[in-house]
């Protein structure tokens, strides 16, 4: 046996450390043809055998290798804050738009994408291309930073037996927002002559997030003439009285059905799954949540998934029609991405109208595409009561974009649970909904300074 | 002056010699190459877990500016006051009980064996399962409590983590206490045990029984562990996340936050994790001082047990 010397071992290590330099170009070559992506768990599992069939026809069709993971929604937005701050990214993520684009945008710290969605602009519902444009605060402009593929709104879902339980009808239910609303409050006392514990509303005046009860109350402040709060130039319009009128409107019917006792009183920190699953175990009548996982959670029972009645957005309290929050679901690619090529090769695929349709019906339709033309032309998508209903409020109707794509500021105030912690004052501390709105201006104000954009 | 200079240059000559001599120990020629080779890999693997993310961490929440707007911050203000209670209470009742349930527990009896199996089953069983549990027993419509309330005496039960603050903040503890309650019994257990038992017979020669006997022989004996103990609790309660995070939430209306669990909710939920790691940080000034007590303590020639 040879005597090991630390010369020896010197001279070995030194080799191994060259080695490794020199072998390090035919790595990176190697993964110029591999984009490594982080895309969202599906609801159900066929979401994610939908993603994956579509990455094998990916592979098969351009030779380049997805590696891919599926990570649940809470997760990956953990996921997404750590890389984005330790630099180590991946290629391609499927976001949580609202909660992570803005203000990774303003940062500077994702790609330019718009020679992806140029591919199919024209294709495009035009909320969703607007969605595309965010405000990055180094170069001062507008610029498309994510390929949206999918979209969602927030319709009403019923449980129909229990609105005849307590002898009532859905089609006789109002057309009008508050008045909509009103129409279910006189079925918990009905209902709880042989049910304990049973309320008419699912209403999450929650300050848990991420998006439920932001969306919940920009619905009623979309309701009451409030729409205009913030604008496509990135203005936030705090001093507009319609929008104050409306704000205090919409929280003072908020928190008045929360504490008139027909809300369950864990509404106040609901995070975004609890009130799908108060809903499937019947403990209120109707919930006004995003898209139809309620619905497609319980496609493969059918008396429960045909019991649900999913409603699009009734009109506005002054009676005309009420735009819906547009959510785009979309991938970005963050600075430092290795494979950028492959990245958005890969979104160039997925959004060709046909690819995305098939991977949205795979994926039981809990989502809608960006493509207005394709649920014109395609029958499966009004085939179904629920997706009818969807995609009429979704893609048939008039939409506005979330708020934070005119101002990433608007994200921040989102994530504070700013309006949620308004409606939890007034109905934990008494405070009067004037009040409360007043100081919830001056927290959205504070938080809006820190984002001026330039016209 | 020459003299002088000799001696000021010769000192650190000395000590450097010294400390090589010291590091080198017996090991000759490339024997101390291997070891030095040898040690790398465990240098290099407490510089990238320990050193690395301590001052990653220390880097992302140094600037003072995240404190101010921490400071300003209702909910952090509420977090801090939560925080304190949960220590104040959540160690101390614990603590407390487990002396008392450690003296229980020295009886002798086949039967006091078992009770201290299922006794100590709260803290042997996963931490999540139970935590998610109690959650949900402590639910208002459909919750065990609430509904038990309702079959036994035909009443609704409370809100327990709806809208009140305190009612949250002590299920929260309450919940504290019972998972980790019969560790801390058991160690207090072992420290009675290691008590001579002649002290006691001599103890009771004097006629202290009793009350009395633990007044002057058990709680004297156990006095250091239990306050080392105390400490160390309260330093592994500080970084606690699951009991908070998993009971309450931080919910109603994120007042029962704790400094854990506020950290996590700013660098993941507002995506501001510089933020998040300022409001860890701020630990800090209760922290330090906790560890250099209970190094001290340790450190202490005056051991009892």
């Amino acid at each position: 046996m040879a005597h090991i010397t630390r010369r020896a071992v010197l001279r070995s290590s030194l080799a191994v450390a060259a080695a490794g330099t020199l072998a390090r170009p035919f790595i990176a070559n190697a993964a110029a043809k591999t984009a490594t992506v982080w895309w969202t768990q599906g609801f159900v599992p066929e979401e994610d055998a939908a993603f994956k069939k579509l990455v094998d026809d990916y592979q098969k069709l351009s030779g380049n290798t997805i590696d891919f993971s599926l990570i649940p929604f809470a997760p990956l937005n953990q996921k997404v804050v750590s890389a984005m701050t330790s630099g180590d990214v991946p290629d391609l993520i499927d976001i949580n738009v609202d909660v992570l684009v803005p203000q990774n945008v303003w940062d500077d710290k994702m790609v330019d994408v718009s020679d992806v969605v140029e591919t199919q602009k024209a294709e495009f519902l035009p909320s969703v291309y607007t969605a595309t444009q965010y405000y990055n605060n180094v170069s001062k402009k507008r610029g498309t930073y994510i390929v949206p593929y999918k979209t969602a709104v927030q319709p009403f879902h019923v449980w129909n037996s229990l609105v005849e339980k307590a002898g009532f009808k859905l089609s006789d239910a109002p057309k009008t927002w508050d008045a909509f609303w009103d129409f279910f409050k006189p079925m918990q006392a009905k209902l709880r002559e042989t049910t304990r514990n049973i309320y008419s509303l699912g209403l999450q005046c929650t300050t848990t997030g991420p998006n439920d009860g932001n969306n919940v109350f920009c619905g009623f402040l979309i309701a009451n003439g409030g729409n205009g709060i913030v604008t496509k130039d990135g203005k936030v319009h705090l001093d507009d009285p319609q929008v104050k009128e409306a704000a205090i409107k919409s929280l003072t019917w908020i928190t008045k059905a929360y504490k008139d006792g027909y809300v369950p009183s864990g509404a106040l920190s609901w995070n975004d799954a609890d009130d799908n699953n108060a809903f499937h175990s019947k403990l209120f009548v109707m919930d006004f949540d995003g898209t139809i996982s309620t619905e497609v959670a319980l496609f493969h029972d059918k008396d429960q998934y045909e019991d649900i009645a999913t409603l699009a957005l009734p009109m506005a309290n002054d009676g005309k029609p009420m735009p819906a929050q547009l959510g785009v679901s979309a991938a970005v690619i963050p600075k430092g991405a290795k494979s950028i090529d492959v990245a958005k090769d890969f979104m160039k695929y997925l959004i060709q109208p046909q690819v995305t349709n098939n991977y949205l019906k795979e994926g039981l339709g809990r989502f809608m595409p960006a493509v207005p033309s394709l649920v014109k032309s395609d029958p499966y998508w009004m085939a179904d009561p629920h997706r009818a209903a969807y995609v009429t409020e979704c893609l048939l109707s008039d939409t506005v974009p979330n708020y934070p794509v005119f101002n990433p500021g608007w994200a921040e105030v989102n994530a504070q649970q700013v309006w949620g912690s308004a409606e939890a004052d007034i109905i934990r501390n008494g405070t009067d909904p004037k009040a409360a709105a007043e100081t919830a201006f001056k927290k959205i104000e504070a938080i809006i300074a820190k984002y001026p954009i330039v016209s | 002056m020459a003299s002088a200079t000799v001696i000021d240059v010769g000192r650190p000559v000395a000590r450097r010699r010294s400390l090589f001599s010291s590091l080198r120990g017996s090991l000759q020629g490339s024997e101390y190459a291997w070891a030095i080779a040898f040690c790398i890999p465990y240098v290099g693997v407490f510089i990238a877990f320990v050193i690395f993310p301590v001052f990653y961490g220390l880097w992302l929440g140094h600037s003072p500016s995240l404190y101010v707007e921490l400071m300003h911050d209702p909910i952090y203000q509420d977090t801090i006051v939560n925080t304190l209670l949960y220590l104040a209470i959540g160690v101390n009742v614990k603590m407390f009980f487990a002396l008392l349930l450690s003296g229980f527990f020295m009886r002798k009896g086949w039967w006091v064996k078992g009770l201290l199996m299922i006794y100590v089953l709260p803290w042997a069983v996963p931490a999540l399962p139970t935590f998610i549990s109690i959650h949900w027993m402590l639910n208002t419509q459909w919750g065990l409590i609430n509904n038990t309330l309702w079959d036994v005496f035909h009443v609704d039960g409370p809100g327990w983590l709806d809208t009140s603050r305190w009612m949250a903040l002590g299920s929260v503890i309450t919940t504290y206490i019972w998972k980790n309650m019969p560790f801390w019994t058991v160690i207090l257990l072992a420290g009675r045990m290691a008590i001579p038992q002649e002290l006691y017979e001599a103890a009771e020669v004097d006629g202290a029984t009793g009350i009395r006997r633990f007044i002057h022989v058990s709680f004297p004996l156990l006095a250091n562990l239990y306050l080392v103990c105390t400490l160390l609790s309260t330093i592994f309660t500080l970084g606690d996340f699951n009991t908070a995070y998993f009971i309450s939430g931080g919910g109603p209306a994120l007042s029962t936050h704790v400094l854990a669990t506020l950290g996590i909710r700013d660098a993941f939920e507002i995506a501001r994790p510089q933020l998040g790691v300022a409001a860890v940080l701020s630990s800090l000034p209760l922290m330090i001082p906790l560890v250099v007590i209970l190094m001290h303590k340790l450190r202490t020639s005056d051991v009892q047990l």
